[in-house]
């Protein structure tokens, strides 16, 4: 797989002065599958100006690559793919749920434009067309999923006595940091992420390091063992991460006896784990 | 052999037996550090004085071999330098894990470092039972299945290591890692082979 990536180091962009849009905190990730080079490299310099991080791939990626690229949205060329564009695109859309996807390509048919969103493409737009349109469909796509789920990706995380805070890339208790490296953040924030949902040693480690995990390698298990040592210093009467041999690792915060905690009401327990916006509007 | 040995051997093999001795203590080493690292990455530094003790007793072992001896110059001298191989071997392996700034262990290294271990005290055993002239062909037979066990984990892990998708830097350290491992198990397999010569030589 040929892929020029730019990893440019970038500034959030609150508001674009060209489109006049105000997109979400925190810069766009983004893959653009494309060889049309002309077309990918006036679409890269308009990415680029608006802080986004961006991948250019000339071919298609396998979706673990995707996941690991940890891209909010896709821009892809159904005609690049050939016949096998459609089975690609069903492919991601059932790995990657959480991924917008934006086909950008040659003339086409009502009846192929009907498939490619019936698959799951959240939008269509057919070349040649301007980078600007690209990136406003790219940043509505992004808005419209993150309103669906309802929590950004820089929202605090609470449970039990843990703050999950992704926007300093640590965590704390009791407004005291418990030192996490970036690594260890990572980790915890993934399986937080993912609470009462075993995540296998795989999904892991392609998700915070980023590839895939060589068979045998126990760098999960070893910094599950540092986050579990670095939390149980602060918060030593909980229990955070819960280890399922043979498979991974779940995140649930009981307290020490296994038992959730007593003093929780239902309405506390709920507010838990709602992100500040939500309480402020449950209320 | 024993009986008619001059005072000079019995002081080479006493040092070839404090050599098996300091390998089983490597061997054992490298095998903690492997299972705990990286909690337990100071043994790294215990194995490195277990190697610049090795290097003292080969030393003084072929400062002896000028002296005359029963035992054949040219074996004494192989197995000298293989029991020191075993032992630089493993040093360098566990000076890898800090040098790659290595973050956790691998299955396939503990299971590299777990045949060494069994190796090394198998070397041991059997200068042990060198100096006392006593038998020491199941050691060798032992040290032989174990090279045979560990060229087929080593084999495995490197293939592993090229599966699509790995981190380059996954592959760079741990391809060495293996192959240092390998080479330690494998020196061990050449003292066998020094001993299964000395053995022909002793009843021939």
């Amino acid at each position: 797989m040929q892929e020029h990536s730019t990893v440019a180091a970038f500034a959030p962009a609150p508001f674009s002065s060209q489109t006049g849009v105000r997109v979400q905190p925190g810069p766009i990730r983004l893959a653009v599958i494309d060889s049309d080079t002309g077309f990918v490299r006036v679409l890269a310099k308009r990415i680029g100006e608006m802080g986004w991080q961006h991948r250019v791939l000339t071919a298609p990626p396998r979706a673990e690559e995707l996941l690991s690229m940890r891209i909010h949205a896709v821009v892809v060329d159904l005609a690049l793919l050939g016949p096998q564009g459609w089975e690609f695109l069903e492919r991601i859309c059932d790995a990657l749920p959480g991924l917008g996807i934006l086909i950008c390509t040659g003339q086409s048919t009502v009846a192929q434009r009907v498939r490619g969103l019936r698959i799951g493409a959240d939008d269509w737009i057919t070349k040649p067309c301007h980078p600007q349109e690209v990136i406003a469909r790219v940043e509505a796509i992004v808005r419209r999923r993150k309103r669906t789920t309802g929590v950004t990706e820089d929202a605090p995380l609470v449970a039990g006595e843990l703050e999950i805070r992704a926007d300093q890339f640590q965590a704390f208790v009791g407004g005291q940091s418990i030192d996490l490296t970036r690594r260890e953040f990572e980790l915890l924030h993934l399986l937080a992420k993912a609470r009462g949902r075993v995540l296998e040693r795989d999904e892991i480690y392609q998700h915070v390091w980023g590839y895939a995990m060589v068979h045998g390698d126990r760098s999960v298990d070893v910094f599950v063992r540092k986050v579990r040592q670095k939390i149980e210093r602060f918060s030593p009467d909980w229990r955070y991460i819960h280890t399922h041999f043979g498979i991974g690792y779940r995140f649930e915060p009981e307290t020490s006896d296994g038992q959730p905690p007593s003093d929780a009401t239902p309405d506390a327990d709920e507010l838990r784990d709602q992100t500040p916006d939500e309480v402020t509007s449950a209320k | 052999m024993n009986r008619r040995r001059s005072s000079h051997d019995d002081a080479l093999l006493g040092l070839f037996e404090e050599s098996g001795r300091n390998v089983e203590r490597t061997g054992t080493l490298l095998r903690e550090l492997m299972t705990e690292f990286p909690e337990r990455s100071t043994l790294a530094r215990d194995i490195l004085i277990c190697e610049q003790e090795g290097d003292r007793i080969t030393h003084d072992i072929i400062h002896r071999l000028g002296n005359g001896t029963k035992l054949d110059r040219g074996d004494a001298y192989e197995l000298a330098r293989a029991l020191d191989d075993v032992v630089d071997f493993a040093e360098e392996t566990a000076d890898s894990l800090e040098l790659y700034a290595v973050e956790a262990p691998m299955v396939q290294a503990e299971e590299l470092a777990e045949v060494l271990a069994g190796a090394a005290a198998a070397v041991r055993s059997a200068l042990s039972l060198l100096r006392h002239g006593d038998d020491i062909s199941s050691q060798l037979v032992e040290i032989h299945r174990l090279e045979n066990e560990g060229d087929r984990i080593s084999r495995e892990a490197i293939a592993s290591l090229f599966k699509s998708g790995t981190d380059p830097m996954v592959v760079i350290r741990w391809k060495d890692i293996f192959e240092s491992l390998e080479q330690a198990i494998d020196s061990c397999e050449t003292v066998a082979h020094v001993l299964e010569g000395i053995e022909l030589k002793r009843h021939g």
